[in-house]
């Protein structure tokens, strides 16, 4: 059972992140990533919209496997930039790394 | 059929026979040109041919120049099932400048190409098509009833549908009578707020239907008012209303609410409507004759049963009409969305409720019955709720719950999308896994949680905190069984009246001179009901305006030379008033015999069965046509 919280998008807004929520999870920047590992990115984006913190920073050593190509942020339907929200992402668990 | 019959009348009756070939759906199966050897050799055939596709134009034309030349005068065409083509053929006859209804139809497609193979295939049409033409020989020109028709509509429901049909007949100069139950017009769309997907107010797009129908002197209103009787055929119909002063609770209310605001006839009442006339009195009786009937009786919103989802054991459980109307009386904006003073942190909508229901995992209705249909309307409804309440409450936190998101109107996709950038989360859930909403213990902060299997996070369960559920309850068709009884209405397994057709004839019912306008259809947004109503407008006013309707004559017919007078027919009649005894002159006595009134007639021929004179008969289908027919399929296959 994993509770929602809603105040982590906003907390995402200081790295650089605000579309995040505009995501309707399709799945297609996973089709495109030439990645093909594990929902990679949606997976990550679809933590943001509940909240899932925890769940980012145990995976966040997935951030580093992105190439930065942009084919998803070029096919994102909703165009919600799934490559800059990896990169916030980045921001963001760099930033928590240095506190633990 | 016996030789000395038909050779006396060979040269007289020139039936011509047409055999299709149906792109290869009939002569892949059966021998097309061996059936017109056959057929050229009937005594009473003059010609018989074939074509790839009789129903296109060169094989009209082939029809049509038989009769100009005279070489026929009555056609069999043999092709598909008549529901298909039938007209098509009739239609080429009278362009010829020949009545169409020496014609008959012999199925060779569906009764015999689809269905049998080979030899037995090409013999079963040729016995076929050899029967049509000896009934052919026996048709007579006949010609359409024609009904005077009174050239008024009557409208029942004052909803959208009701004021635009209403308004739109009027338009034409066609005086309306519009029915409406309750005393306020504007029916389901009084009761909301701003409208999907324009935001428009729906106070202001009734009010300004509702003052166009008020103001145009060709219509009359009734309000608090139902159909207790109904009598009639198309063209004729004759309708008792029954006005009475309203007695549910809710009704009055909203009208003492209108007395103390100081409402006048004309104004708009929020979440009523807008007051037509002032109520009633006491009971009174108006009868109305009227050519055509439009139904507009509308939808009511689905009503949860108690525990679905938590409703009617938990306040904090609503529906979003429930919804739409404590947020009229709440401030418009704030850092929080407040109902009767209440902060709400946290909503959770919740999509499909009482729509899409899944024989074995939704309970049926009271009536044993599931909604297995979409509502259409309640997605865009949803999302630009919950839009406006992150844009204009953005300390509210919203969450929706949904099996699919179905934003398929023009703008409606745009709402959707609007609503993921404000900032509302969503949640995916499978029917057979729908969330769970679960009062919390004293000491939560919260007076709901909601679990959910969430589809969107790789199904992991799911917890969200809620001061509110909202459910987006779908349409249901108002309770019109009174109406479907009195006026022979068909009804869908959804509930919702049917229509003849759902592309072809969308706006029609089997029952002449009845029209269908709105929800009492199916659930339509108030563009999509606008549509419908307007549609049956020109229907109706293209039925009115020749001041006559022509029915189809394929009605009994009594000879009067042969009835005796036993009854019998009106004993058998199916239809009340199709048929009845009068006193008339015959041979200078007066006497009782049968009289048909061919409107009401629906030509199925139970008369003619229980005749002891034989004196009854169904023109185009008589007893001696069939018998022509009978014989000839009893006969040696002809020249085979």
């Amino acid at each position: 059972m994993t509770a929602l919280n809603p105040d982590f998008a906003e907390e995402m807004m200081k790295y650089g992140e605000d579309t995040a929520l505009a995501c309707f999870n399709c799945g297609t920047c996973s089709a495109i990533c030439p990645l093909l590992h594990d929902h990679f990115p949606r997976k990550l984006i679809r933590y943001i919209q509940i909240g899932a913190k925890d769940r980012i920073l145990e995976n966040a050593a997935e951030l580093w496997k992105c190439l930065h190509c942009g084919l998803c942020t070029q096919t994102c339907p909703r165009e919600a930039n799934p490559g800059e929200i990896i990169l916030s992402l980045k921001r963001m668990a760099v930033e928590n790394w240095r506190k633990s | 059929m016996t030789e000395e019959k038909r050779s006396p009348k060979a040269e007289e009756k020139k039936v011509g026979v047409y055999i299709c070939y149906c792109g290869g759906n009939i002569s892949d199966h059966v021998d097309v040109e061996e059936v017109r050897n056959r057929m050229e050799k009937l005594p009473g055939v003059s010609v018989a041919r074939t074509n790839m596709f009789m129903c296109s134009d060169p094989g009209q034309e082939m029809i049509m120049e038989d009769l100009k030349s005279g070489t026929v005068d009555r056609v069999v065409v043999a092709s598909c099932a008549p529901s298909l083509h039938e007209t098509t053929f009739r239609g080429a006859i009278s362009r010829a400048g020949t009545n169409p209804y020496v014609y008959e139809h012999a199925n060779i497609r569906e009764q015999v190409s689809w269905v049998h193979h080979g030899t037995p295939a090409t013999d079963k049409a040729t016995r076929l098509v050899a029967a049509a033409a000896a009934k052919a020989e026996q048709l007579n020109p006949l010609e359409p009833i024609r009904v005077e028709a009174t050239r008024h509509a009557t409208v029942i429901g004052g909803g959208v549908a009701g004021l635009r049909a209403a308004k739109d007949l009027a338009d034409r100069g066609i005086p309306v009578t519009l029915v409406e139950r309750s005393p306020f017009l504007g029916g389901q769309a009084a009761r909301l707020d701003r409208v999907a997907p324009t935001g428009e107010r729906a106070a202001d797009i009734v009010s300004e239907l509702a003052a166009q129908v008020l103001e145009n002197p060709a219509v009359t209103v009734h309000t608090c008012s139902r159909v207790t009787d109904f009598s009639g055929y198309i063209g004729n119909f004759t309708l008792t209303l029954q006005k009475a002063p309203p007695q549910d609770a809710e009704t009055l209310e909203a009208l003492e609410t209108a007395a103390a605001q100081g409402a006048e006839p004309g104004a708009f009442l929020p979440l009523a409507g807008v007051i037509a006339e002032d109520p009633p009195a006491s009971p009174a009786s108006v009868t109305v004759e009227t050519g055509v009937v439009v139904l507009a009786t509308g939808f009511r919103s689905y009503t949860p049963w108690k525990g679905e989802y938590g409703f009617g054991e938990s306040p904090q459980v609503i529906t979003l009409p429930d919804l739409i109307r404590q947020m009229t009386t709440s401030p418009s904006s704030g850092e929080q969305l407040r109902l009767g003073g209440r902060p709400i942190r946290s909503i959770v909508f919740i999509h499909c409720v009482g729509s899409r229901q899944i024989p074995g995992i939704h309970p049926e209705n009271a009536s044993g019955t599931l909604n297995e249909y979409c509502s259409r309307t309640c997605c865009s409804a949803t999302l630009h709720a919950t839009g406006r309440i992150r844009r204009n409450f953005p300390g509210t936190r919203v969450y929706e719950m949904y099996r699919d998101i179905r934003t398929y109107g023009r703008g409606h996709e745009e709402i959707y999308e609007q609503a993921s950038r404000e900032g509302v989360v969503f949640l995916r859930f499978e029917p057979d896994a729908m969330p769970e909403v679960i009062p919390t213990e004293e000491a939560d902060t919260y007076p709901l949680r909601v679990k959910v299997t969430d589809t969107l996070t790789f199904g992991e369960e799911l917890e969200v905190p809620a001061d509110l559920v909202v459910l987006a309850t779908g349409m249901e068709p108002n309770d019109v069984s009174d109406l479907v009884d009195m006026m022979k209405l068909p009804k869908g397994a959804d509930g919702f009246l049917l229509e003849v057709h759902p592309k072809l004839r969308p706006v029609e019912l089997p029952v002449g001179g009845i029209l269908l306008a709105g929800t009492c259809q199916a659930p339509f947004d108030i563009g999509e009901t606008c549509n419908t109503a307007g549609a049956a407008a020109v229907k109706a006013a293209a039925l009115l305006a020749r001041g006559y309707v022509e029915l189809d004559p394929f009605v009994a017919e009594v000879d009067l030379s042969r009835c005796a007078g036993s009854g019998a027919c009106v004993d058998a009649c199916l239809n009340e008033g199709a048929l009845a005894m009068v006193d008339m002159e015959v041979d200078g006595k007066t006497v009782r015999r049968a009289q048909v009134t061919p409107a009401l007639c629906l030509g199925c021929g139970a008369c003619v069965a229980v005749c002891p004179e034989n004196a009854i008969d169904v023109a185009g289908m008589t007893l001696k046509q069939y018998e022509a027919m009978v014989d000839s399929i009893g006969s040696e296959p002809t020249a085979a």
